[in-house]
């Protein structure tokens, strides 16, 4: 399948996550049948990109943690497809970037390579790894109310962990998400990046994070597995996480590798719905305070 | 400006024109490789975003810009700020004088493109020294 991006670099001149920014954005380019956007272009006179950008999915890849290029996709009311910092991926490949140099070496040429193949073909895996499988949709919730705040836990068939994440089995197949204390903590929830699909994440591993204007949360995967797919809904519409995190805003699909285990170092709805409850106050008394 | 300020040699983004891929390198040999103690470079987006530490860096200070297109990004940008540009140059001027010239791609320069670039660079280079004399 030939992909066909927006691609939203990072300006990329006085640092070296930047050239790469630039290098992965130029190699996406090549290879596949992409258009580029000129950040400083696009901001200062955007009638160029407007088409571009609106119709095709956007890829945005960041340079450093300044985001500038997230911060114009935002500033332009864009939703973003799929997104990359370059200075997470170095870290996770173990590349250390030279501090002055504003020429790439070998190690940042290569690595440039594989995070660009590695967006190229990560919906090729998707499509031929997930499967169809039916998750029962809860019939109704647990509530917790607070306030004006109202926090839902679907009853049976889900397991959580106490750092707001959920996971439903079904077969050796499970969907993860987060859960209702999760976007309700974040407000509106504006970007969704996905975790891999086709690698083996472990128990309480990162698995996707999503983003508000308040906050990142880094999703904390409740079982171990291997990722077969992800809720591409999101990427178009990350604001499905707000209208029910526990339906349409589930985040990944994995095929489970261990669960009969994990399970134990699980809650249920009600062991779940404590965790719920004393967090809940104890954020109220801490807003008393401030 | 005092004897240890560097020359901000500013380019256009340089994405997906092979203009602004030449004012882009032409930008990077001249404070990479031909003078480095009396040139630096800043990254247009931190101008444009208007990023504190890019606007203090550039507000009254010396600056080279160099644009691809008419559209002049960068020297509007600068000036914007409050760059005090001592010279403003175009890869689109410089591409006249260089009449049937193939620079090459957005994404890679011939080596007439890098020939081209190599003059940029060293006339940056020549009017980098020239300011840097004026501030003595």
């Amino acid at each position: 399948m030939t992909k066909k991006y927006a691609v939203l670099p990072c300006n990329g001149l006085d640092k070296c996550a930047g050239q790469m920014a630039r290098e992965i954005a130029l190699t996406v380019c090549e290879k596949t049948d992409s258009q580029l956007i000129c950040p400083v272009f696009y901001r200062v006179a955007d009638a160029r990109y407007n088409k571009i950008a609106n119709e095709n999915p956007l890829l945005v890849i960041d340079g450093c943690a300044t985001r500038c290029a997230s911060k114009l996709a935002a500033e332009k009311n864009l939703k973003i497809y799929r997104k990359m910092t370059v200075t997470d991926e170095t870290q996770k490949h173990g590349v250390t970037l030279a501090i002055e140099p504003l020429r790439l070496w070998e190690d940042e040429i290569n690595l440039c390579a594989a995070l660009a193949a590695e967006l190229i073909k990560e919906e090729d895996v998707a499509e031929s790894m997930a499967a169809a499988v039916i998750y029962p949709v809860p019939g109704d919730y647990l509530i917790h109310t607070k306030d004006k705040f109202m926090f839902r836990i679907p009853p049976e068939g889900f397991y959580f962990t106490e750092n707001d994440c959920w996971v439903q089995p079904v077969g050796n197949r499970a969907r993860i998400g987060v859960a209702d204390y999760v976007q309700q903590s974040l407000s509106d929830i504006m970007f969704f990046t996905p975790p891999p699909v086709g690698v083996e994440v472990e128990q309480f591993g990162e698995a996707g994070a999503i983003e508000s204007g308040k906050a990142v949360f880094e999703l904390v995967c409740p079982v171990s597995g291997k990722i077969v797919a992800i809720n591409k809904e999101l990427l178009n519409s990350p604001e499905k996480i707000n209208e029910n995190p526990y339906e349409q805003g589930w985040i990944a699909e994995l095929e489970l590798t261990n669960f009969d285990e994990e399970k134990d170092f699980l809650l249920d709805a009600d062991g779940y719905l404590q965790v719920l409850k004393r967090k809940v106050d104890e954020f109220h008394v801490n807003q008393r305070k401030g | 400006m005092s004897i240890n300020e560097k020359v901000k040699v500013i380019p256009c983004s340089g994405m997906g024109k092979v203009f602004g891929l030449m004012a882009r390198e032409a930008a990077l040999r001249t404070v990479g490789q031909l003078c480095p103690d009396k040139a630096e470079t800043m990254c247009l987006a931190y101008v444009v975003t208007g990023d504190a530490e890019a606007e203090a860096g550039i507000d009254g200070k010396p600056c080279i810009t160099i644009d691809g297109c008419p559209k002049m990004c960068s020297a509007k940008s600068v000036a914007i700020i409050g760059g005090d540009i001592k010279e403003e140059f175009k890869v689109l001027d410089i591409m006249k004088e260089h009449k049937g010239a193939q620079p090459g791609t957005a994404t890679e320069l011939t080596t007439d493109g890098w020939t081209i670039v190599d003059k940029i660079a060293a006339t940056l280079h020549e009017r980098v020294q020239q300011i840097h004399g004026e501030g003595r």
